[in-house]
């Protein structure tokens, strides 16, 4: 399963890689972006991802920007939110914007890890 | 005569207690200023006429000690107040005061600082949890190479104690390797608590992913707020800065009142 891990700050890119290594993905089975613009270019020449995880606010381009720019050429793979945004109507506008599945920050490896079989089985 | 430790922290922080070393200094002035006491009555008793024409001040200043206790002329404070005075307002309209316009106190100059270093210390600490996860996983690999040498030797010294059930160490030794399989169990269930234990503080670290977070919140309040301010404040009529007065009436400040006033006119009229 290849995977696309799009989050501005350092720490959180290593924490979400950290629990996608305990569900089984190797080291170089998933790609790591700072923004949305590093993560579009990255999303357009290795078009190979099997799910997007996606911060929201991020300097140059944010999250949903980026799911809208994905969801102009996919509309099938399956994108995952991680943010610290919690509130309802976000979740609606990143719902409406084509976010299969929405994560709030602190989360635990074991939701991310429910919400990631759910979307490989589904 | 040095002084002793305690002294000198007496002396230091001011104490209000004599010792008996400054009192045997003090003895000499005293008897210094009692001879020039004879001195003055000797000179009383023979010129008594003459006693104003003594010039007291030279005396007084011969002798070491004597603190001039009249009231210091007023007028130097009053300078010193208002050169203070300038000098703050200079600062203030330089930017230098209450604190330097420097990058190390701007606000959000700061709180950037602080953001970007605590992302640096953090992947740090990721970088020591992630070493203690490989070395971790490392030790389970070589407690797996140890358990299934140990489970070797088990088969081998069951088979043996069988076949030589007279011979005791066969049999001691089989169960020495039964206990070291449980311990090399052990071992493996504390290191997987370990483990679990170094998620649990990966998952707490997201905390500081929330904590930057709100502090670029409370950074773009402070932009906005600075951008307001200085939107609201602006001069943009051209003016130059008026001067401006430095004590009017209804200050805190003590203002002359009419007696003042003509006093100090007849003073400086009368010069």
């Amino acid at each position: 399963m290849r995977i696309l891990i799009v989050d501005d700050s350092s720490t959180m890119r290593r924490i979400i890689g950290n629990v996608v290594q305990q569900l089984g993905v190797a080291k170089d089975d998933f790609d790591e972006a700072e923004d949305g613009v590093v993560a579009w270019k990255l999303f357009q020449d290795n078009n190979n991802y099997d799910v997007v995880l996606t911060d929201w606010n991020m300097p140059n381009m944010n999250g949903l920007e980026l799911v809208k720019t994905i969801r102009t050429v996919d509309k099938k793979i399956p994108i995952v939110m991680i943010t610290t945004e919690g509130g309802k109507g976000e979740v609606i506008t990143a719902l409406k914007a084509g976010v299969n599945n929405y994560i709030v920050k602190p989360f635990s490896a074991e939701i991310l890890k429910e919400k990631l079989d759910g979307l490989v089985k589904g | 005569m040095s002084m002793s430790q305690e002294e000198i922290e007496a002396l230091m922080s001011g104490a209000d207690d004599v010792e008996v070393d400054e009192i045997e200094e003090e003895i000499p002035v005293i008897e210094e200023v009692s001879e020039n006491e004879k001195i003055l009555e000797e000179s009383s008793d023979d010129e008594d006429d003459s006693i104003e024409e003594i010039n007291v001040d030279d005396i007084l200043a011969g002798i070491d000690g004597i603190v001039d206790d009249e009231a210091p002329e007023e007028t130097p404070e009053i300078e010193s107040e208002t050169t203070k005075v300038e000098e703050r307002e200079s600062e203030i309209n330089e930017g230098q005061y209450p604190l330097p316009v420097s990058n190390e106190n701007k606000v959000v100059n700061q709180l950037n600082e602080v953001a970007d270093d605590s992302e640096k210390k953090a992947s740090q600490i990721f970088d020591v949890l992630s070493f203690i996860l490989d070395e971790n996983a490392e030790i389970e690999d070589y407690n797996k190479e140890i358990s299934a040498f140990i489970l070797k030797q088990t088969e081998l010294l069951e088979s043996l104690s069988v076949k030589f059930p007279n011979v005791d160490i066969f049999n001691e030794n089989l169960q020495k390797a039964n206990t070291l399989i449980e311990t090399s169990k052990q071992l493996s269930s504390k290191v997987d608590a370990e483990n679990n234990r170094i998620f649990e503080a990966m998952e707490l670290m997201q905390y500081h992913d929330i904590n930057r977070q709100k502090i670029e919140r409370v950074m773009a309040v402070i932009k906005k707020l600075s951008n307001y301010l200085n939107g609201i404040f602006e001069d943009d009529s051209g003016k130059a800065e008026v001067q401006i007065a430095k004590h009017i009436s209804g200050d805190s400040s003590e203002i002359v009142d009419d007696d003042d006033l003509e006093s100090l006119i007849s003073e400086f009229s009368a010069d």
